[in-house]
């Protein structure tokens, strides 16, 4: 394997449904080591469809009409789907949205977290019960050894996304994509699981790309942003000059639609009917002279 | 709180058998034919008739009979057979194990069978593969367990005569078992040689039974599997590096055993029901075979005793079902 200053680079990914939808429209981004990017956009952007082209979990009718993915150099998109899934297991992880849904109810927290690194990563049983006692310890959770033996349902919704967290962070992947993983918790809750996740990114080192809608947690957790609309990227840029000097007008909007807890007095103004209209309509212009990958 | 499960299962369980042994012995007395006749030569006269009918108490009015009889049921005596002449008990033990191992090889047959058509159906969702499986599974389905007996019969008995076709071990062998359990005791006793002739003696018989079942058992499996291979648990495992078959059955089979198990519980009772003709054609010496007998000859006491324990399996078998589900499913074990 060579070197390769990327953790991940997304270069010109299309993706679309079998009848000609296109879910994402010339894609391109990329994670440096240790960086976290925040993927932003209104529900239905196609955020998820990145996150999930990466991980190699799209649904069975989405395919990838044009387009890289390279995951510490390594092309994913020209292996067999075998070596795909082996080496995105290496480097990469997953923290879901929906901690209720994202264990399996009839196995214990334990072998849910350790299974993967024995079968998979290839550690000693030993090794990896230490290691998952050790992530659980880390993200703050009392007694991490009952907390092993018990089932999911034994658990609050908090804690089960703090063990997704652990499980997801113990193979210490280069790359954890992050699919809103606080929009399914309680608002209490989901400060502390944001502060969990950059705690525990900022000490391993890990890159995470951050899916959210939500302006205020991108200024909080990113060091960039991409802002997507309707599959198409509209800003790629530092986060702190996304918010100080925002180049596209959507980005500026989107801004705008963002209540702000420092300032309750400012208007809250939704992402304005005309622009939205006029985006699409360039959009439908571009999707025409679009050869679909055909050249 | 468990011993109140315990106790009411008790109770209904008491209850149930009660009811069955009720209305069986209500049934066999109003159904048209007379035992006695049956057992006396042609030309009996009325008085022979009516010591025969003293003796077996059918003189006496039916809640009588039924007093009489069920207070030897709870010493656990339930008569005589009036055509062999041995004590009902005696006999329908004597039948039970091979009904047992009979039934236990073709739930066995079906469940692995089912099972493994499930699995290869999920994996291969959404191509021809899965397809024709359906295909075969909706085909297999409406044919019934006698008719697969006598296709059975005609194909490995006489087409192509591999198998044998009646019985239930080979007269030759000299067979010193303390039990009828010929499979289990053959096993324990290293008698691989009973075990052999028995278990191919079972296997087109078994086979009849179990093939409606497998092919329930694999629809049914595969679509809660498909279901539950949707869910983020399943995704996250794909994420993990689990290949999709180890998906299957490490994360998603035994979550999606649940309504299989229910219809396994039902449906194994019905396949109890099917040895009755399954053995008749097969000429297999077990219960149902009896059973046939039984009623041919109207020999009461025989079929009372023959249905009381059909119920008392039936029950049994659903008390392991309801069993097997708290096995499956955690959150049903506590509270
Ligand atoms: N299985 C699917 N089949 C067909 N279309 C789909 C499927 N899943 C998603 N889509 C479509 O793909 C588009 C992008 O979906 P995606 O889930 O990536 O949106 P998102 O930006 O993550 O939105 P949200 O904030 O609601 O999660 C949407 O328009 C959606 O309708
Ligand atoms: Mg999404």
């Amino acid at each position: 394997m060579k070197p390769h200053a990327h953790t991940l680079d997304v270069i010109k990914l299309n993706i679309a449904l079998p009848n000609g939808r296109r879910l994402l429209r010339d894609v391109s981004l990329t994670l440096e080591p240790g960086e976290v990017r925040a993927l932003v956009g209104e529900s239905g952007a196609g955020k998820s469809m990145i996150g999930k082209s990466v991980l190699g979990i799209l649904p069975p009718n989405v395919t990838i009409t044009e387009g890289e993915i390279l995951l510490e150099g390594q092309h994913l998109n020209m292996m067999t789907p075998a070596t795909r899934r082996k080496t995105v297991a290496q480097s990469a992880a997953l923290i879901p949205q929906d901690p209720l849904t994202a264990l399996n109810p009839v196995r214990k927290i334990g072998p849910q977290i350790v299974d993967p690194l024995v079968r998979i990563q290839g550690w000693s049983r030993s090794d990896a019960e230490a290691r998952a006692l050790d992530l659980l310890d880390r993200v703050h959770i009392r007694d991490p050894k009952r907390v092993m033996g018990s089932y999911p349902h034994e658990l609050s919704g908090g804690m089960r996304q703090r063990v997704l967290i652990a499980a997801a962070f113990a193979p210490s992947p280069r790359l954890i994509v992050a699919d809103e993983p606080t929009t399914a918790l309680d608002v209490t809750v989901q400060k502390q699981i944001l502060r969990l996740i950059r705690e525990l990114q900022q000490e391993t080192g890990t890159a995470v790309l951050f899916v959210t809608h939500d302006m205020g947690v991108v200024a909080k957790i990113s060091q960039k942003v991409t802002v997507l609309f309707a599959g198409k990227v509209m800003e790629d840029a530092p986060t702190p000059e996304v918010f100080t000097n925002p180049r596209h007008p959507y980005t500026r909007a989107l801004i705008a639609a963002t209540p702000s807890y420092a300032d309750l007095d400012r208007p809250f103004s939704p992402v304005p009917a005309a622009l939205i209209k006029d985006l699409h309509a360039r959009i439908a212009q571009d999707d025409m002279l679009y050869t679909g990958g055909r050249r | 709180m468990l011993l109140k499960t315990v106790l009411t299962r008790l109770a209904t369980t008491l209850v149930t058998l009660f009811g069955v042994a009720v209305v069986v012995f209500t049934l066999v007395r109003v159904a048209p034919g007379n035992p006695i006749a049956m057992m006396l030569p042609p030309g009996a006269t009325e008085e022979d008739i009516a010591n025969l009918t003293r003796l077996y108490g059918f003189d006496k009015s039916l809640p009588e009979q039924f007093a009489i009889w069920l207070s030897g049921v709870v010493q656990g005596d339930f008569g005589t057979s009036i055509t062999l002449r041995q004590p009902v008990m005696e006999l329908v033990l004597g039948r039970l194990p091979a009904t047992l191992e009979l039934s236990i090889m073709a739930l066995v047959i079906a469940v692995t069978l089912g099972g493994l058509v499930a699995v290869i159906g999920a994996r291969k969702r959404g191509t021809g593969t899965e397809v024709g499986l359906d295909l075969t599974n909706g085909a297999v389905l409406s044919v019934p367990d006698f008719l697969w007996g006598l296709i059975f019969v005609l194909l490995f008995g006489v087409l192509w005569p591999v198998l044998s076709i009646s019985g239930r071990v080979d007269p030759r062998l000299d067979i010193d078992f303390t039990s009828n359990f010929y499979v289990i005791e053959g096993l324990l006793r290293g008698r691989f040689d009973v075990v052999g002739s028995t278990l191919s003696h079972m296997l087109m018989p078994a086979m009849s039974l179990a093939l409606p079942l497998a092919a329930m058992i694999a629809q049914l499996l595969k679509q809660s599997l498909k279901e539950v291979l949707h869910l983020d648990y399943t995704t996250l495992a794909r994420v993990r590096g689990f290949s999709e078959t180890a998906v299957i059955l490490r994360e998603a089979l035994r979550n999606a055993a649940l309504p299989t198990l229910t219809l396994v519980g039902v449906q194994f009772t019905f396949l109890i029901g099917g040895t009755v003709i399954v053995e008749r054609i097969f000429a297999y010496e077990g219960l149902g075979n009896m059973a046939i007998d039984a009623v041919i000859n109207r020999d009461l006491p025989l079929i009372q005793g023959i249905v009381i324990l059909f119920a008392a399996l039936f029950i049994v078998i659903n008390l392991l079902v309801d069993l097997s589900y708290t096995l499956l499913n955690p959150r049903l074990r506590h509270g």
